[in-house]
């Protein structure tokens, strides 16, 4: 047994019935609750029947009217459509055909004038721009060379300076000979007292100017 | 597979009879229509022929119903012997293209009716 669902939510058709979304399918009985309701007729009067009935036969005759008009018409345009094939107006087509081949092609030419000179113009601004832009690259390279020269000469004027193989010996003792001891302590009023075994000066006098202002 | 657009797919049975009429295009609580040509044994939710105008049955800010028509080509579908919906056949009965429809007058005296009744309860209920 093929669940509903399945059966009222497929895309293609797997059998012949077809449901439509939200129906119930065909096979499907009334509902039990609905077997013995009969509707309701709607009630109209003789007057309103009458005069429904009058104006039914009126619409039905003039749209009947229209209809052959319409068939009518499209039969007529059909036959000028086939007369239109003849060898007469296969002539005039062609005349007229070679008058708008030469129209087209004058007006192609006053365009291709147009778009020519309006290429030029994009050409020159183009070349403008790119000679432009060519400048301001060139200007960033000398600047970036400079930049790196001088770079070079900072670095050539540190080197006397450098550590090298030949030194080394002569850099050691020199660190040896002159120790940096870099342990500071510092006091509340943000002073740096560098070394370990530096003597604290001026300590009880600088407490006493502090206890004093407080 | 692509689905087949709403403008028609242009392709039909040469003998079998079409009918012009409105499908529901809009979402729930929200109806819009295409007027279509399509073959009338075809159901609703099929492919059409041919889309031949909308029809807006909600008013508008301007309180309005828009409805769009492609005469021509509702011609040449009539000179073709189409069958014409009921519904589509007042829109267009109210556009002036072909005569009113009589459902068009029914509803109009019946809504009528229904007024001057409405009326009468009011009056006889202000007067008691």
């Amino acid at each position: 047994m093929i669940p509903k669902n399945v059966l009222l939510k497929r895309v293609s058709p797997l059998i012949s019935q077809i449901a439509e979304a939200h129906r119930k399918p065909r096979w499907e009985p009334v509902a039990k609750s609905k077997i013995y309701r009969i509707p309701k007729r709607p009630e109209i009067s003789e007057e309103e029947r009458l005069e429904l009935l009058r104006i039914n036969n009126n619409y039905k005759t003039q749209m009947r009217a229209i209809r052959r008009f319409y068939h009518e018409e499209m039969m007529r345009e059909l036959s000028s459509l086939k007369s239109a094939s003849s060898e007469m107006s296969q002539k005039l087509e062609a005349e007229e055909w070679e008058k708008c081949v030469h129209l087209n092609e004058e007006w192609n030419k006053e365009v291709a004038a147009e778009r020519e000179q309006r290429r030029k113009i994009e050409l020159a601004a183009m070349e403008e721009y790119t000679l432009k832009r060519m400048e301001e690259k060139d200007k960033e390279m000398r600047e970036k060379i400079e930049k790196a020269s001088a770079e070079i000469r900072l670095q050539k004027e540190l080197s006397a300076t450098f550590i090298t193989p030949d030194n080394l010996e002569a850099a050691i003792d020199a660190a040896l000979a002159n120790p940096i001891d870099y342990n500071f302590a510092i006091d509340l009023k943000g002073n740096h007292f560098y070394g370990r075994d530096t003597p604290i000066v001026n300590q009880d006098k600088k407490d006493n100017a502090i206890n004093t202002n407080t | 597979m692509p689905l087949p657009p709403a403008t028609g797919t242009g392709r039909y049975y040469a003998i079998a009879a079409k009918s012009i009429r409105l499908i529901r295009h809009g979402c729930t609580n929200r109806p819009f229509f295409h007027i279509s040509v399509t073959h009338r044994r075809r159901l609703n939710s099929q492919p059409v022929i041919e889309q031949l105008g909308s029809y807006d049955p909600m008013p508008n800010m301007n309180n309005e119903k828009l409805v769009a028509l492609n005469l021509d080509r509702i011609k040449h579908w009539l000179g073709k012997g189409a069958h014409v919906s009921p519904p589509v056949a007042e829109l267009l009965g109210l556009s002036g293209f072909f005569p009113i429809h009589p459902r068009s007058y029914m509803t109009a005296w019946r809504n009528r009716r229904t007024e001057r009744e409405n009326q009468a309860k009011e009056k006889a209920e202000g007067s008691s």
